[in-house]
């Protein structure tokens, strides 16, 4: 795109980025103290790249209630919400073929208390009230860009429209905004792309690198009475290899649905690792099978989660700029949640905006319950690094220490880091040949998650050197790719030679981000397209 | 020109469908957009508006969520609107036919003289094609269907251009008011600018239920009983004999089995 395109400008007082539990948290907290001086909450801006909110919004979920209960006490019991108490818990572990019930849950994974809820459903309803506190907000439509003044963060620009696949401008072409604020929010969730922009350029990160998993995930409508609403089952084990981390989850929606998924580690060592086709394994598992028989697939969707825990948070603040929930790494790997710390990290947030006094919010992190509940679990992920029996004695051990465990700090690496070329292995994993009514192929999945993109568009998968792919990696890890992406957006295809060809698929993306993640290579930059493209993510 | 764009939110093209437990019609969990060809017809108005002047209304049928369509378009540039709320019995339940949604758009817009009125050709969801037409009738205004393209011809003349079937096209002149059921893919759509979602606001929206208006909505005269989903048979037959007996029992079966030749 040329540079001589004039970007129409806004002047606003907080741009959000990203409408997820963390951003309409933050805006909505916000608003309400605005409101409480008579101040419009008009130029608060909260940007989402889904075609409405919650478009995007993927999750379990089972919701501890303490941060939205900051926010909205009541929302137990508005219909409109419809969370559901968590009404009985319990963990499996699987081996090919059986499923051995826990005689006891072990504590971290105990929900009673907790609530059952579609992260969809949350980000809308919470959204509706953002709006209606006076908060402009602005669905599909992605920040694209950092505007800086020399090092200062001055604003953020959003997505050019109408730009087709040559990269020139249609005749509905609209240039993207810049938004210039004293406040930049970055709520984008797992590795977002500005938030990778800004980490990147002022050179910060955490004592450990951030380490990620894929879950992958299918709703299903059941035969009645099969799965009552408010239970909630955890697996580890099969079909999860032994050395890595990883487990499954089934919770009972109501209406006779259930949430069901598997959560893969990005950080094997095996390039032939497909978390999608694990998932469609776990399905097979005798147990799972006679549970989803005479049941339909509904729904599909995948998204990334950062597993790195407090030694992998990066700064939280800078002067001009806050990051909040999943952006940050708020997440307990532990008990698998995030929603309630990327509200709590809103709420704080809209406090120290509110101070004019940004610096606070990391100090108020530190004081609040979430460090309170994160720290004990610092450790918790980098002691799987050696796989399930290793980590759960690590875990017992940590326990009994106060999350210390062994040494202070457990150290940990980027997970592409951990992918093993393929001579230096044996046989690749098993895979499974989907049967098209209890286990799908990625394609028929997509369709489930109700995926769409312009497709007049230039890629939003930047590959740096497509000749590595091409060449070096079908030799050195066989185009991991292939496997690791859950929505088929990469292929490798035959040319006329006969050579292999890296062939993209960018309407499949689901925007879950692994590919940026898990690259070998880091060669693939996930940046996003035209705002409202990507996953409709009804229900989940 | 004063112009009346009919909108309908219909479920999204890419939204996995799901029959409700009686068949009826579809579930409710999707997420849903403005017709397809409404958006276009919306395009042409302020199209329009722009070139001549004058004014854009936009108009919908519908629950509450399909307010959204309305907010959509005055983020493009229509200068205010009217939700028809058919109330929260709406979702969910079959499609009003279009003899009752014209209806309760002709009461909607009684006293308020337009120039033209747009809708789209038909709805992804029913269908009919039918609304734009029956609203004519009971205005008692000229109708013209598939349109390709609109410009003034004149005082209170028009002149369009009508899809006809393999690729020949119709130029009528026409007296206004009139209705246009507007056709697919006709002009480049615009996005809505930031500035414009925010300038949506405070744009007015005007809500009427189908009792204050005195719509005898409800009484659908078309009902539906049941809806199928297609089923899917695959089979492979495999036709032996020589080259000319093959072609003929190939051509036998296309012509008396699959019907389509
Ligand atoms: C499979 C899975 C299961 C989980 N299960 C649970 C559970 O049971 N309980 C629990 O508490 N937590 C669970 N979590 C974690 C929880 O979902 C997250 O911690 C939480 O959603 C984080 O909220 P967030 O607002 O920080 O980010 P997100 O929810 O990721 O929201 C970020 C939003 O920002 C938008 N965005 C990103 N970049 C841009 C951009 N550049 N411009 C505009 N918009 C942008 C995205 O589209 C998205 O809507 C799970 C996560 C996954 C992946």
């Amino acid at each position: 795109m040329a540079d001589s395109v004039q970007h129409p400008e806004m002047e606003a007082e907080v741009v959000i980025v990203g409408g997820g539990p963390a951003g309409l948290a933050c805006a909505l907290h916000l608003a309400r103290l605005y409101a409480a001086q008579g101040r419009s909450a008009e130029n608060i801006l909260l940007l989402e790249k889904g075609r409405a909110l919650g478009a995007h919004q993927l999750s379990g979920a089972v919701m501890d209630p303490r941060g939205l209960r900051a926010l909205e006490p009541e929302f137990a019991s508005d219909p409109e919400l419809g969370a559901i108490p968590v009404e009985d818990d319990a963990l499996f572990l699987l081996s090919p073929d059986h499923a051995l019930r826990s005689p006891v849950t072990p504590p971290p994974l105990h929900n009673h208390g907790n609530y059952v809820v579609s992260l969809n459903r949350l980000a809308q309803w919470l959204g509706a009230k953002v709006e209606a506190a006076g908060v402009s907000v602005f669905p599909a439509t992605a920040g694209r860009e950092l505007l800086w003044e020399n090092d200062k963060l001055i604003g953020v620009r959003t997505d050019d429209k109408g730009v087709g696949r040559d990269g020139r401008p249609k005749s509905n072409f609209e240039p993207g905004y810049d938004l210039f604020a004293p406040v930049v929010v970055l709520a984008e969730g797992p590795r977002g792309s500005l938030t990778k922009q800004l980490l990147a350029r002022c050179a910060l990160g955490g004592a450990n690198p951030q380490v990620y998993s894929l879950g992958v995930k299918e709703v299903w409508e059941l035969p009645a009475n099969r799965f009552p609403a408010g239970r909630v089952y955890h697996t580890l084990g099969w079909p999860i290899p032994p050395e890595l981390y990883g487990g499954g989850w089934i919770y009972g929606l109501g209406g006779n649905r259930v949430s069901l998924g598997l959560m893969t580690a990005l950080e094997y060592a095996d390039p032939a690792t497909d978390p999608h086709n694990l998932f469609q394994q776990f399905k097979t598992h005798p147990w799972m099978r006679a549970l989803l028989a005479g049941g339909e697939l509904v729904r599909f969707g995948a998204k990334t989660t950062p597993m790195g825990g407090w030694y992998a948070l990066p700064p939280l603040a800078g002067n001009h700029w806050l990051l909040l929930g999943d952006a940050a790494g708020f997440v307990n790997s532990q008990r698998l949640k995030g929603i309630h710390l990327a509200l709590e990290s809103g709420r704080l947030a809209a406090e120290a905006i509110f101070a004019g006094a940004l610096a606070r919010y990391p100090e108020s992190v530190r004081a609040s319950w979430m460090h309170e509940e994160l720290w004990p679990v610092r450790n918790f992920h980098q002691g799987f690094e050696h796989g399930l029996f290793a980590g759960l004695a690590n875990a017992a051990l940590q326990m009994a220490t106060g999350g210390r465990g062994l040494h202070e700090r457990y150290p940990s690496v980027p997970g592409h880091e951990r992918m093993r070329t393929i001579t230096t292995l044996g046989d690749p994993p098993p895979r499974l040949t989907p049967d098209g009514a209890l286990t799908f192929d990625k394609v028929t999945d997509v369709y489930h998650s109700g995926t769409r993109h312009e497709e007049d568009q230039p890629s939003h998968l930047l590959i740096a050197d497509t000749d590595i792919c091409n060449r070096r990696c079908t030799f050195e890890y066989g185009n991991p790719c292939q496997n690791f992406c859950p929505a088929h957006v990469y292929e490798m295809v035959f040319d006329e030679h006969g050579a292999k060809q890296l062939h993209l698929n960018p309407s499949n993306c689901v925007h879950c981000k692994t590919c940026d993640i898990a690259d070998p290579y880091q060669i693939i930059t996930w940046v996003p397209p035209e705002g409202g493209g990507g996953p409709s993510y009804d229900g989940m | 020109m004063k112009i009346l764009v009919c909108l309908k939110q219909v479920p999204a093209k890419d939204a996995p469908l799901k029959l409700n437990q009686a068949a009826t019609w579809i579930r409710e969990d999707v997420s849903f957009e403005t017709n397809e060809p409404d958006a276009f017809a919306l395009e042409a108005a302020l199209r329009l508006k722009e070139a001549h002047g004058g004014e854009v209304v936009a108009l919908t049928l519908g629950p509450a969520r399909a307010a959204q369509v309305l907010r959509e378009a005055l983020a493009k540039g229509a200068d205010r609107a009217i939700h028809l709320d058919a109330g929260e019995a709406a979702a969910g339940a079959p499609p009003l036919d279009a003899f009752a949604i014209a209806e309760a758009v002709s009461r909607a817009i009684a006293g308020e003289s337009y120039d033209l009125i747009l809708t789209g050709l038909q709805s992804d969801d029913a269908g009919y094609g039918q609304t734009g037409v029956i609203l004519a009738e009971l205005l008692g205004a000229p109708h013209a269907t598939i349109i390709m393209q609109v410009e003034p011809a004149g005082e209170r003349r028009i002149k369009v251009k009508r899809e006809l079937e393999s690729g020949n096209f119709q130029f009528v002149e026409m007296p206004t008011p009139a209705v246009l059921t507007i056709q697919s893919g006709i002009n480049k759509l615009r996005y809505a600018t930031l500035m414009g979602i925010k300038q949506a606001k405070n744009k007015p929206l005007a809500r009427m239920t189908l009792e204050e208006i005195g719509a005898s909505a409800g009484l659908n005269r078309q009902l539906v009983h049941r809806l199928f989903v297609p089923s899917k048979s695959k089979g492979t037959t495999l036709i032996s004999g020589s080259a000319k007996e093959q072609a003929a029992a190939l051509v036998a079966h296309l012509r008396n089995d699959a019907h389509v030749i």
